[in-house]
């Protein structure tokens, strides 16, 4: 019977998906629709359901195999790649988190780092040159949190938190799984950090308008979005990357403008008397050694297109460098002198001497190199302003390169770590047949009967944030501190937001798997089970509808079917009933647990300008925990020992 | 331990190691492929410390005999007088910081080197930019996905200990990005099976796991699952619990004091450890640095202390370590308007150990007049740190291969080292 719904199922599936193709395809643009050889490759329709919910969600939840093969996978699939299902329980979690939708703007004039809450504070003279007079710590953090308080700031910390927050809630709440998928694989490609004070405050903005719009768009939207985000422009430096090789840097009128504008900043500069004068003069000797940047072009080349071996060279790299010579950041902050300047002048004024400006963006005439350019055997005439840099970035993003290295990086995020030569091609060609379109390439992969293959079914290994995210999907989970999740995927080796090269995190199996990572792992599987993840609640009951397994067999199998729809358990199951069969364990643990001295704290090791009130909320979370663990103990405490093991196990961690 | 290091020593290995309960497979296997077995070898190992928030060098290792000092930092300029600071005499032309005196004593035994202007040719002053550069190793090019440490671990080439390079950090420093395995850990009593801290519930589970990823298809997963059953094994957490440093060794409790302490467990246990990696933050005195007292002399009594300690702990292995410390630049030459110093271009670091040609100031200063500061203000970068770690690790891990550590550098090591 089941057979036969299935088929039905798929008919009118692939029917809709048709109907569906034609609907909306633009006559430029014909579109691919989505066949699933699945039955090729030997799979079920809940065989390959289970599969497409491994690797195009963070985990399936409670029946949602069935689901999706009632809803058809097709369809499934293609409502995924829309990304337009209704989200209400995501809603509900986010609804107090103020910072989502605000501007960089308003953010860099809102959450103050380090450096701009220390200006504050000589700004108030809570700080003076004189060291007598500075105010006791207490004290002064007393009166930094008025003035702040009443001046409507905030400490970045703060915004942080909502960042890191957003993305655990999103991942394993929101129904448009494929897009947080997705939004996860793209920001890690087009990588910033939470480790560069420059970058930090415009992170938030910069997956919400750089990335997530463009998910399973254009690439080249991606590139060009990210190319201009203030976070990629100050992250790799691109934001100081400046010529004088232009007419309007070396014209006599400009130069005493200039001259004009910095009589002030100079006058006080001489004044060395004035408080804060250390900081401005640094800013300024910082602003004098700049010239050419050559991060940005490097790594826009070797890691966001073109791949290392994607047949470009040192001298490409200058000459992308140059081409995107003035690409900067409007003037954020409200004091900032660049503001008053372009106000004085008028942006209409600048923009006939070629400045442009776009939200945050700004092209800077007067910091542009002008000469002509030769960048992979194309030439660049002289005299190329803004357009310049847009169509360096549109050759490298439609490149067959960058077809190459994209599609594989698809492939093994998606497919396995180790995706075939031909795979790859039938991607590339999708992807520039599609001018880049990311859905038709991810259509063109799960056209291809690799992604089915058994060598391909759960060879991929879960990162330890997928792994988490799984785990909460996987029990229905009420997570109510998602910074305590944060702090476990710390711990397991993935400290997402705050990976510090432009790589991103390499996405292999055995970068994950290593022993320290993977005692942790099996550690998460127990604390998260047995309720000792604080603000983390399961109710490992509820799932099986409130009935108490028989027996430890019976637990073992009911929650391995939970937690790993469609595998193939009964080894396990046999060999893990023998060891978990005390039946007395529960007394057992209960009685040890209440002898037990509290265990010491360590102080975490201050990591750059980290987060001070991350580890203190993680050492209340532990210290809590571990009072309460004598209480929770003995409570169904087998069902979820038994779930702990099954999360801790080989099986779970993989997709 | 004392009985596997005998046994390594006897050579009997062969006999043990076909199935023998208690052993770590890995030892089995290695013995079984007639590899040498690294990890209970005594193994050299080097121990950097980074220093986050760039030291201040000039009054660390203060250059007290050139009169430009007192001119541009009148407030906080030190000599050896007592009525300015007393400084320790290193050699008439430099003085160390007072609160460094625990570290003295190896300076005058000739044990401690200190290296001084040193830093990278990328004249950024962007904290993040700097570490980024050095950590990786190379100063232009952000995109190298390894760290130095890391490719200094692949260099060694003994591929056999879960410990082999570890960080006393939370996650894992930029230096030990890379392909080869490296681990990263605050505590390691965290290194075990947390079931309810009940050791019948963490036996089983313990158990559990260890079943399941013996059985597992998953090479990955059965190979590593058996490593870190391994690894669990030699480093029993009741040992741990137990371990106290050598009598009369207290060791600061700090960030750095407690990461030190650990790193001395890790070499004392004989786990094949060859890199270690401990931070240490607050150096970024911009305001109120003091001199004899105030945020910078807490930190270098906290910094030498710690060093002091666990040096004194490792009595029995020290020929076998080598400290050295590092920090991503200097500070200005002269002081700011809030009594502190601003972010500057070299500093100075410190090397550590018995093979080291030490009780000398490495260095090729010029005066501090205006003329010589790099743009009329910082200290000028006389020695790339690759010159210094490359040497370091050249003579203590026995790495040759400076081209694979240090891509795009061809300068040459500094000759500090003995051998």
């Amino acid at each position: 019977m089941r057979l036969k719904r299935m088929f039905k199922t798929i008919t009118i599936g692939s029917l809709l998906t048709v109907i569906f193709a034609f609907t909306t395809t633009s006559p430029f643009n014909s579109r691919t629709s989505i066949r699933l050889p699945y039955k090729k490759a030997g799979l079920t329709a809940q065989q390959a359901a289970a599969h497409l919910l491994n690797r195009f969600s963070f985990g399936a939840k409670p029946g949602e195999v069935d689901a999706v093969v009632a809803q058809g996978l097709e369809n499934w699939l293609e409502a995924q790649l829309k990304g337009k299902e209704v989200d209400n329980e995501l809603t509900t979690h986010l609804q107090f988190m103020d910072a989502l939708l605000l501007s960089n703007e308003t953010i860099a004039n809102t959450y103050l780092t380090p450096g701009q809450i220390f200006r504050l504070a000589i700004k108030h003279k809570l700080i003076d040159k004189d060291s007598a007079k500075s105010l006791e710590r207490k004290e002064y953090r007393a009166q930094l949190k008025e003035i702040m308080d009443q001046e409507g700031l905030k400490p970045f910390q703060e915004l942080q938190t909502q960042l890191i927050n957003q993305k655990i809630l999103r991942a394993a709440y929101s129904n448009n799984q494929l897009h947080e998928v997705l939004t996860d694989f793209w920001f890690n490609h087009f990588n910033v950090s939470l480790t560069k004070p420059q970058c930090q405050q415009f992170i938030l903005p910069y997956e919400r308008d750089a990335i997530r719009p463009f998910v399973t768009d254009d690439f080249k939207q991606m590139v060009l979005a990210t190319a201009k985000h203030p976070a990629m422009l100050e992250y790799l430096d691109n934001a100081s990357s400046v010529s004088e090789n232009n007419l309007l840097s070396q014209s006599p009128a400009r130069a005493a403008l200039q001259k004009r504008f910095e009589k002030p900043l100079n006058d006080r500069l001489a004044d060395t008397n004035k408080p804060g004068n250390a900081f401005l003069k640094q800013a300024v000797a910082a602003k004098k050694t700049q010239g050419l940047n050559e991060n940005y072009a490097r790594e826009v080349m070797e890691l966001h297109t073109l791949g290392v071996d994607g047949g470009y060279t040192q001298t490409d790299v200058t000459a992308v460098a140059k081409a995107l010579t003035g690409w900067a950041v409007m003037p954020l902050l409200n004091d900032a002198p660049g503001r008053k300047l372009i106000e004085k002048i008028g942006k209409d004024n600048m923009e006939k001497r070629g400045f442009v400006y776009q939200g945050d963006f700004m092209f800077r005439a007067d910091k542009h190199d002008e000469s002509a350019k030769q960048i992979l055997g194309k030439t660049f005439a002289e005299n190329g302003g803004y357009y310049e840099g847009m169509k360096v970035l549109e050759m490298l993003s439609n490149h067959p390169s960058t077809a190459k290295f994209i599609c594989k990086k698809l492939a093994i995020r998606f497919v396995s770590d180790h995706p075939s030569d031909a795979l790859v091609q039938e991607m590339a060609t999708s992807f520039l047949k599609h001018n880049g379109n990311i859905k038709e390439v991810l259509i063109t992969m799960v056209n291809s009967i690799e992604f089915w293959k058994d060598d391909a079914l759960r060879e991929k290994i879960k990162s330890p944030f997928e792994l988490a995210i799984s785990a909460i999907r996987a029990t229905n989970a009420t997570v109510k501190q998602p910074l305590q999740i944060f702090n476990w995927c710390t711990k397991m080796g993935q400290r997402f937001y705050f990976y510090q090269a432009p790589t991103g995190f390499p996405d292999k199996g055995d970068y994950w798997i290593n022993t320290g990572a993977l005692l942790n792992r099996m550690n998460f599987g127990l604390a998260f089970a047995t309720g000792k993840i604080p603000g983390v609640t399961v109710d490992l009951l509820a799932l099986n509808a409130n009935h108490e397994p028989e027996s430890i067999e019976e637990a073992l199998r009911i929650y391995s079917h939970l937690l790993l729809p469609e595998r193939n358990q009964s080894e396990n199951i046999k060999r893990l009933s023998a060891l978990v069969r005390d039946e007395n364990m529960a007394n057992k643990i209960a009685d040890a647990t209440s002898k037990l001295p509290q265990p010491e704290l360590v102080p975490e090791t201050e990591m750059m300008q980290s987060t001070p009130s991350l580890k203190r909320n993680l050492n209340a979370g532990m210290r809590k925990q571990n009072q309460t663990m004598a209480l929770t103990t003995g409570n169904n405490s087998t069902v979820s020992q038994v779930t702990g093991v099954i999360i801790g196990s080989p099986e779970f961690q993989r997709k | 331990m004392i009985e596997r290091r005998a046994f390594m020593k006897s050579g009997a290995l062969a006999l043990f190691a076909s199935g023998f309960g208690g052993l770590p497979s890995f030892i089995a296997q290695a013995a079984n492929s007639n590899k040498i077995i690294q990890p209970y070898k005594k193994n050299k190992t080097l121990v950097c410390i980074f220093q986050r928030g760039a030291m201040d060098g000039l009054m660390t290792v203060s250059p007290y005999a050139d009169a430009n000092l007192k001119t541009l930092r009148p407030s906080l300029y030190m000599s050896p007088s007592e009525k300015e600071g007393g400084l320790i005499d290193l050699d008439g032309q430099f003085g160390l910081h007072p609160a460094m005196a625990a570290l003295s004593g190896y300076f005058t035994d000739k044990r401690m080197a200190i290296v001084h202007g040193v830093g990278s040719p990328n004249n950024t002053r962007s904290h993040f930019d700097a570490q980024d550069y050095m950590e990786a190793g190379t100063p232009y090019n952000k995109g190298t996905a390894s760290g130095w440490l890391n490719r200094a671990v692949g260099l060694m080439g003994h591929d056999a200990s879960p410990f082999r390079a570890v960080s006393l950090t939370n996650s894992l420093p930029r230096s030990l990005y890379g392909n080869n395995e490296a681990l990263a850990i605050n505590n390691l009593q965290d290194f075990a099976i947390q079931a309810r801290n009940t050791p019948i519930a963490m036996n089983s589970a313990s158990k559990s796991f260890e079943q399941l990823y013996d059985q597992t298809s998953s090479s990955l997963l059965n190979k590593t699952g058996k490593e870190s059953f391994d690894a669990l094994k030699m480093l029993n957490i009741n040992t741990l619990k137990n371990y106290q440093p050598a009598k009369d060794i207290v060791y600061p409790a700090t960030a750095l004091g407690n990461s030190l302490k650990q790193i001395a467990v890790l070499i004392k246990m004989n786990l094949g450890l060859e890199v270690a990696f401990a931070e240490s933050g607050g150096w970024d005195t911009h305001v109120n640095q003091g001199t004899t007292n105030g945020a910078l002399a807490r930190n270098l009594k906290d910094f030498s202390d710690s060093i002091a300690a666990f040096w004194k702990d490792l009595s029995a292995y020290q020929d076998d370590v080598t400290v050295m410390t590092m920090t991503e630049f200097g500070r200005t030459a002269h002081q700011n308007g809030t009594g502190g110093t601003d972010h500057g271009r070299a500093s100075c670091l410190f090397v550590l150990g018995n093979d080291v040609q030490g009780g000398k100031v490495y260095q090729n200063l010029k005066s501090l007049a205006k003329e010589n500061l790099e743009d009329g203000r910082d200290l000028p970068v006389s020695t790339d740190f690759r010159a210094v770690f490359s040497a370091v690790a050249n003579c203590h891990l026995s790495i040759n291969d400076n081209k694979i550590l240090f891509p795009e550098w061809s300068g040459n090591s500094l000759n500090l080292m003995k051998g």
